[in-house]
């Protein structure tokens, strides 16, 4: 592929300088000016970006690194996750549970990680929104087997992961002239990523695509979740995902945005997270598209990051916000965005506890 | 296997000798309009080849399926009638890029490629001798597909696809070839697949001396295909990035060996992956000369241990996962030191840094062997053990290994080498381990002596080799 080729420029150029105002994005409204054919033709020239050349213009592009190795009596967590496309309906049961509405649906091609089993075999787990949940403790290197196993979209991708340790060679991101082999992943091309699990990696990270089209690519569900424990700590024994995010129209070829709660929309197609009173529950909650969101479960509370109890913390791009309580309130309880703008149009679902 | 590769070094050797084309004039013509820029072609087209030229067909068919490949340009698919083509088919150069054969995918033998009467140019020396050699070769020639065909008798490989990035070889059968069934040589990013190889005086499967590929890497996958009858099942010298999975490994000498040898470059092999295989009754005694007659030298320098399921011999990061192992008189699965190599000398290796990386290739380093099964649901165990491992080397572990029914044999007897998953750091190297694994080969002049054989049924259709009638050099009952 890349053969025709254009460069970044170029490629945003073509786009009609439509990635480049994805880039500047702070409010998913604004997106409006970009119609499904633009979407169309940032893909063709994504497609077209040619393999960056490895310039090294400054002395630390000439700097080698070293694959980092687990601390004594840590270990190596490998995984071996796939790119892949797939159909996607956001409102599966098409029908809003909450509110006892019929939903329209409609499915359109979403971009999504996928957990294989060693040497991508076989498929481990269905191609999903968020993508694999990847877990360390502290002195683990975290090793990502990854392959664009992708045709359909025809573009290079990556793994960047947030929050945990690594060098320049396992950044996962496109730097233009400057990217390092992990940072353009080809059709057909796989790449190790190797990370550490440091002392300050503790908590619940994103990870997600940051190849020549990122922006667009994660909107489509290229993202996941990266959770580091400390050494040896107990693991809750609920944990519960949950990507805040949109399907913009550009994106979902419907009319409207949808608000989405790991890339579904309304009660009843957003997931039920089910729990047991007295068990340790924690969601990890991550901000997942352009918007500030909150989360707010009904009946609950916990410690929010200054340690004073909070009901609806605010949640910002790529940011993580853990809900960890021990469960004491048994019910069907709603948990939701609390931007209403949001809550409105999907970002909604159902906890059930049990006694 | 090392002299198997004496027809790579042909073929080189017979490109050097190609006359070099004139100088050109010094003279140039007047300069003109050199005309508009030529349109990029349109879709790919069909060529076809038919054995039986009607009248009506014969315009529309070429002879040979050379030919056809021969006035094909890049992604141009090569359709090819039933029937047998006594050919030797070479696509070769970047002109041949992506090309598709496809002769019959869901019933490959139907369209034959056989070597037994192959007439004309094939028999001179230089290049169409060695192109003699295959059924089909690809060099050269980036993201070719092989599919729906089968060859017989070919002296070197069925189908060999060598130099190239990017390779599809499905829907195959390579059988009674004089080395290998299916093979890529210093290949990168292929795929094998839906294809049965056997009776080949080597390795059924082989993917060879795969270029290092330091970050972004071409993995290649072998999967869904039968091998049997073979000296080796699969073989990978210097193997590289491949996954062998979903497939059926029986009745060869020894199932499936990546191997490391300094007969091909970049040993040892690495990150490969072995999992979800059946690899049963590799109890093949290729010396012996039934059912079939091995040519001369095709049992190379080094007696493997005839009665292997999964051997490392050397090798680094290779995972042996969820394989169902069973009936191989020796062992199931083995690790051990590459112990020629790791006796490299100065008269095989004067240069001193060579020496200590050929001895530093011997070791196993950073495998992993678990989650294995053993036996066939409580019957049809391994003979001497299922899991054997010298100990040498670093990083090898071996974890969730089991034996269903029954009771999990390994040698050394005492366990002492088998470090559980993960680990890091030395492996309790174990000398009398070793040496015992040795024995099996060098002290067994027959290559059965310490096979403990116990009972073998057949299944769904397959009979153990050595319970077969022999008629004319194969199984009664079996492909020929």
């Amino acid at each position: 592929m890349l053969d025709s080729g254009y460069d970044r420029r170029q490629f945003l150029g073509l786009g009609a300088g439509a990635a480049g105002l994805f880039c500047s994005l702070t409010d998913a409204s604004q997106v409006t000016h970009l119609s499904a054919g633009d979407v169309g033709r940032i893909d063709a020239a994504a497609a077209g970006v040619r393999r960056p050349k490895g310039a090294r213009r400054d002395a630390v592009d000439r700097l080698s690194f070293q694959t980092p190795q687990p601390q004594p009596g840590g270990q190596v967590r490998e995984y071996w996750i796939q790119a892949t496309s797939a159909t996607w309906d956001p409102m599966p049961t098409g029908r809003d549970e909450w509110m006892g509405m019929r939903l329209p649906r409609k499915r359109f091609r979403a971009f999504l990680y996928q957990e294989m089993t060693a040497g991508f075999a076989s498929p481990k787990s269905r191609p999903s929104m968020p993508g694999p949940t990847l877990r360390a403790e502290v002195g683990d290197v975290i090793r990502v087997h990854f392959l664009n196993a992708d045709r359909r979209f025809n573009q290079a991708v990556t793994v960047h992961s947030h929050g945990v340790r690594y060098n320049p060679e396992y950044d996962g991101a496109y730097l233009g002239d400057f990217t390092r082999a992990g940072g353009f992943i080809a059709p057909g091309e796989s790449f190790t990523y190797t990370w550490e699990a440091t002392p300050d990696s503790v908590g619940a990270w994103p990870y997600h695509d940051h190849g020549p089209n990122h922006i667009i690519n994660v909107m489509r569900g290229l993202f996941g979740l990266v959770i580091v424990y400390p050494k040896g700590a107990k693991r809750p024994d609920r944990e519960f995902p949950v990507y805040l995010g949109s399907f913009l129209p550009q994106i979902s070829g419907r009319d409207d945005v949808i608000h989405t709660v790991n890339g579904r929309a309304f009660a009843g197609n957003t997931p039920t997270f089910r729990a047991k009173v007295g068990e340790d529950v924690a969601f990890y909650v991550i901000g997942g598209n352009n918007d500030f969101h909150t989360w707010h479960i009904h009946g609950h509370r916990w410690k929010g990051s200054g340690g004073a109890p909070v009901d609806d913390p605010t949640v910002g791009p790529n940011e993580t916000r853990i809900a960890r309580f021990t469960e004491d309130n048994p019910g069907r309880w709603l948990y939701h965005c609390h931007v209403f703008s949001h809550m409105d149009r999907g970002m909604a679902g159902w906890y059930l506890v049990e006694p | 296997m090392p002299k198997t590769r004496t027809f790579v070094a042909l073929a080189t050797a017979a490109a050097v000798l190609v006359p070099a084309a004139p100088a050109l004039a010094a003279s140039y013509p007047a300069p003109g309009n050199p005309g508009p820029v030529a349109k990029p072609r349109g879709k790919p087209q069909t060529l076809r080849v038919c054995r039986n030229r009607t009248k009506v067909r014969r315009k529309q068919c070429f002879k040979t399926i050379q030919a056809a490949v021969d006035k094909a340009r890049p992604n141009d698919i090569v359709r090819v009638a039933p029937g047998t083509y006594r050919e030797s088919v070479l696509v070769a150069t970047k002109n041949k890029k992506g090309i598709k054969l496809i002769g019959d995918p869901r019933r490959p033998r139907r369209v034959v490629l056989e070597q037994k009467g192959l007439r004309g140019s094939f028999r001179r020396f230089g290049l169409d001798a060695v192109r003699a050699q295959n059924g089909i070769q690809i060099n050269g020639a980036d993201g070719v597909t092989v599919n729906g065909f089968s060859t017989y008798h070919y002296k070197g490989n069925g189908f060999f696809a060598v130099n190239v990035t990017g390779y599809t070889l499905t829907n195959l059968v390579a059988a009674r070839g004089g080395t290998y069934g299916i093979y890529a040589f210093n290949s990168k990013g292929g795929t094998m697949s839906n294809s049965e190889a056997y009776y080949n005086n080597d390795s059924g499967f082989y993917i060879g001396q795969t270029p290092p590929q330091p970050g972004r890497r071409l993995r290649s996958t072998i999967r869904n295909v039968k091998a049997w009858g073979n000296v080796l099942g699969f073989s990978g010298t210097n193997a590289r990035y491949v996954t062998i999975t979903d497939s059926s490994w029986y009745n060869n000498g020894l199932g499936i060996v990546p191997n490391t040898l300094t007969s091909e470059k970049y040993y040892p092999p690495s990150d490969n992956v072995i999992t979800r295989n059946r690899v049963f009754w590799n109890n093949y005694n290729y010396f012996k000369g039934a059912p079939f007659r091995l040519r001369a030298g095709a049992t190379g320098d080094i007696p493997y241990p005839i009665g292997t399921g999964i051997l490392l011999f050397g090798g680094r990061t290779t995972q042996v996962v969820g394989n169902q192992v069973y009936g191989n008189y020796l062992i199931g699965v083995g690790g051990v030191q590459q112990v020629i190599m790791a006796g490299a000398t100065a008269k095989d290796f004067p240069n001193a840094a060579e020496r200590a990386r050929v001895i530093e290739a011997s070791y196993l380093r950073g495998n992993t062997v678990k989650d294995n099964r053993f036996g066939n649901g409580g019957a049809n165990p391994n003979g001497r053990a299922d899991l054997f491992y010298d100990g040498d080397g670093s990083g090898n572990c071996f974890s969730g290994n089991t034996a269903p029914g029954g009771q999990l044999a390994v040698v050394p007897l005492d366990g002492s080498t088998f470090a559980a998953c993960p680990f890091a750091g030395a492996n309790a190297f174990s000398s009398a381990g070793q040496g015992e694994a040795l024995v099996w080969t060098v002290g067994a002049p027959n290559h059965n002596e310490f096979w403990v054989r116990k009972p073998q049924q057949p299944i769904s259709g397959i009979k153990p080799l050595e319970l077969c009638t022999v008629r004319n050099g194969a199984c009664a009952g079996q492909p020929r």
